[in-house]
């Protein structure tokens, strides 16, 4: 009896001390790796808060009008060309007339509408 | 002895009785037992405690609770979309250890080679001092810092400084203002918010928006210099909730230099600079005046002959000799018939209105520099007929813009602001003037630019809307009528639904000397606000419509009809 449990706890002595040994080991690996993926990732940060004054910095609104200007064949829009949907006159009833109508069946409603007006 | 014996036997048998000595070692050993159990017991909670919570003055070695953040120390300020306005960058700063140089004349040829901007001489004439530390050059950008370290030369090193940094340079300065190497806030609103921008790590949002800011810029940048003008200040304010999407006042300066600053151009004439504003106050006291619910807008006054107070006349600069309907007042810009309409309300009720408006008191806007207004000492007669027209009373550009939303937007006064705040946050404003009135003065506004001195205002699609400004010089005693001070223009647009008020000036501007006009507000000021509106109007979502439709016509337009010249009809309401 004595001896049996003797030996019981001295094997759960050993096989503690050297699961606590590789665990600390590990944990210690593991600090170390945490430590440079932190130290990435703020330089990462540096890096991005960098980069975003420079985009800042390039994407000056009088830099961007003088690039435009001097790369796109664009101007701004006018009054003029712009129209609400209201103000879109539908097509002409002279020309949906060519158009051979689709079966009945086929006729979307909004065009059945149009063609009711016939 | 004893031998081995149960300490606590279950049963107890009739033994021979226990001798006294082993009975108090047996209560030693118990005693004994007992200090160890509490002793380990001890140990096994400091043991939990240790693993499963962290304390606070116990030495970490690595961050692993917390979440990697940069510290900045200063935080940044955005634009209304984010876009970046100011932040604080590290920097690497180049210095030298004279003693650790070996070969200073070869040390210097490197460093002028990859720093351009440095000057071979000096360098060497640094590198070869008896001392221990010497700068070579301050904020390095990071490619320069690669490239002196690729140099490879034993006795230099950087060391890192922090900098404020303005990627968009002049555009918004005098909103931002500036701050010293010691990163405090010295103008603007680095300085208003010096102590939130320390405390709180989250970017600063203002109510800015950068494009309409380098709109309004550079429309009173060229109107300045075509001008001759010695200065230039203008305003967008969005009228529902007082948020100002632009500020710019001329000549600005270049945040990234404290050191170059010239100390006129950091004068903000948008919030610092107090005027008399002229005509544009004929909007306050119409609106005033229609508000008292005295005064009909059928009402006409006698525009006759120029009113004569004391030693001073007051006298019309458009002229019409005839009665004049209110309407026709502010058309015509009208003194006389301005100072008739006060003289009917009241000096209470001007004054009384004017502080409801918030012209009497410094603008309540997030910045250092704000105006004070400078106020009559005493308010008789003579000053409410005066102010009637916007003279003997001067405010800052920003109270008036704040002032003219409240006229426009439906009655409603909202302080200005330069941040932007959640909408639940955002200042329901006070009720001024009636929905009534403000639909007159609506109309009103149009007809300047339809009909009237702002027709240079107009932007075809964008129902502008608004008054004219001019102010002349004061030589000696006197106006001068030669020199103009201020030509201003405040418009609102689009008039049907007025949605923004766009305020311009130009200081002391001048025209061509042979033709025989005057550089008023209508010809300078009204112009770029009209140019603006056609820049702006597209990206704030405003679409354009047809101004000459019927419904939209009816809904702005006004009765300019005066009954029988010199025939007074008293109004009845």
């Amino acid at each position: 009896m004595i001896q049996r449990s003797t030996t019981f706890w001295m094997l759960l002595a050993i096989s503690a001390g050297i699961g606590l040994f590789l665990l600390k080991y590990e944990v210690k690996s593991m600090e170390g790796k945490l430590v440079t993926v932190h130290s990435k990732t703020l330089s990462n940060l540096e890096e991005t808060h960098v980069l975003k004054a420079e985009w800042s910095y390039l994407n000056q609104p009088s830099r961007l009008e003088n690039l435009g200007r001097r790369l796109l064949d664009l101007h701004p829009a006018r009054a003029v060309q712009s129209t609400s949907i209201e103000n879109i006159p539908l097509r002409p009833v002279s020309q949906t007339k060519v158009i051979d109508p689709p079966a009945a069946d086929q006729v979307p409603p909004h065009f059945a509408k149009i063609r009711r007006k016939q | 002895m004893i031998g081995r014996q149960p300490l606590f036997p279950r049963k107890r048998r009739r033994e021979p009785p226990v001798p006294p000595n082993v009975e108090t070692g047996r209560s030693r050993l118990l005693i004994t037992a007992a200090i160890f159990s509490v002793a380990f017991i001890a140990v096994t909670g400091r043991l939990i405690g240790m693993t499963m919570f962290v304390e606070k003055n116990q030495p970490q070695y690595s961050r692993s609770f917390k979440q990697v953040v940069l510290e900045t120390s200063r935080a940044d300020i955005v634009d209304r979309y984010g876009n970046l306005l100011a932040t604080n960058l590290r920097t690497a700063s180049l210095y030298a250890d004279p003693r650790l140089i070996v070969d200073a004349r070869d040390a210097a040829n490197k460093l002028a080679r990859v720093l351009p901007n440095l000057d071979q001489r000096s360098v060497y004439q640094k590198l070869t001092q008896k001392r221990s530390f010497t700068w070579i050059q301050r904020h390095l950008t990071p490619r320069q810092k690669f490239e002196v370290n690729k140099l490879g030369i034993p006795g230099l090193d950087f060391r890192e400084e922090k900098r404020r940094v303005y990627p968009d340079a002049t555009l918004a300065s005098h909103i931002l203002g500036h701050t010293n190497t010691d990163n405090k806030g010295l103008a603007g609103i680095e300085r208003y918010m010096e102590a939130s921008l320390h405390k709180h790590k989250k970017p600063l949002q203002l109510s800015i928006d950068i494009r309409l800011q380098h709109i309004l810029r550079s429309e009173l940048f060229s109107a300045m210099r075509k001008f001759r003008g010695i200065g230039a200040a203008g305003i967008i304010m969005n009228i529902r909730n007082g948020e100002v999407l632009g500020s710019v006042s001329l000549p600005d300066f270049d945040p990234n230099l404290p050191n170059n600053i010239e100390a006129a151009s950091l004068f903000n004439r948008a919030t610092l600079g107090v005027y008399e504003m002229g005509s544009t106050f004929k909007i306050f006291t119409t609106a005033m005046a229609l508000d008292t619910g005295k005064i009909s807008i059928k009402k006409q006054y006698d525009a006759t002959n120029p009113i004569r107070i004391s030693r001073f006349t007051i006298r019309d600069y458009h002229a019409q000799r005839r009665w004049l309907s209110i309407p026709e007042i502010f058309m015509y810009s009208s003194n006389i018939g301005s100072v008739k309409m006060v003289m009917d309300v009241g000096i209470a009720t001007q004054r009384s209105f004017l502080k409801k408006i918030g012209i009497l008191h410094p603008s309540p806007v997030e910045i250092s520099e704000i105006g004070k207004p400078l106020l009559p000492a005493r308010w008789k007669e003579i000053n409410a007929m005066t102010i009637s027209f916007g003279h003997g009373l001067s405010i800052s550009p920003m109270q008036l813009v704040s002032g003219v939303a409240a006229m426009v937007n439906g009655g409603i006064y909202h302080p200005p602001t330069f941040l932007k705040k959640e909408p639940k946050k955002i200042n329901k404003g006070r009720r001024v003037i009636s929905e009534k009135t403000s639909k007159l003065i609506q109309r009103l506004l149009r007809l300047v630019v339809t009909d009237g001195t702002g027709q240079r205002a107009a932007a075809e699609g964008y129902v502008v809307g608004g008054k004219t400004g001019t102010t002349e010089k004061i030589i000696g005693q006197k106006y001068n009528n030669k020199k103009i001070h201020i030509s201003s223009f405040i418009g609102a647009f689009p008039m049907n639904e007025p949605q923004y008020v766009v305020f311009g000036m130009i200081e002391e501007p001048n025209v061509a000397k042979k033709k025989n006009v005057r550089a008023t507000g209508g010809r300078v000021a009204a112009p770029v606000v009209g140019k603006v509106i056609k820049r702006i109007a597209p990206l704030l979502g405003i679409i354009a419509v047809d101004e000459h439709e019927t419904t939209l016509e009816r809904q702005l337009t006004i009765d300019l009809t005066v009954q029988k010249k010199g025939k007074r009809h008293l109004a009845s309401f």
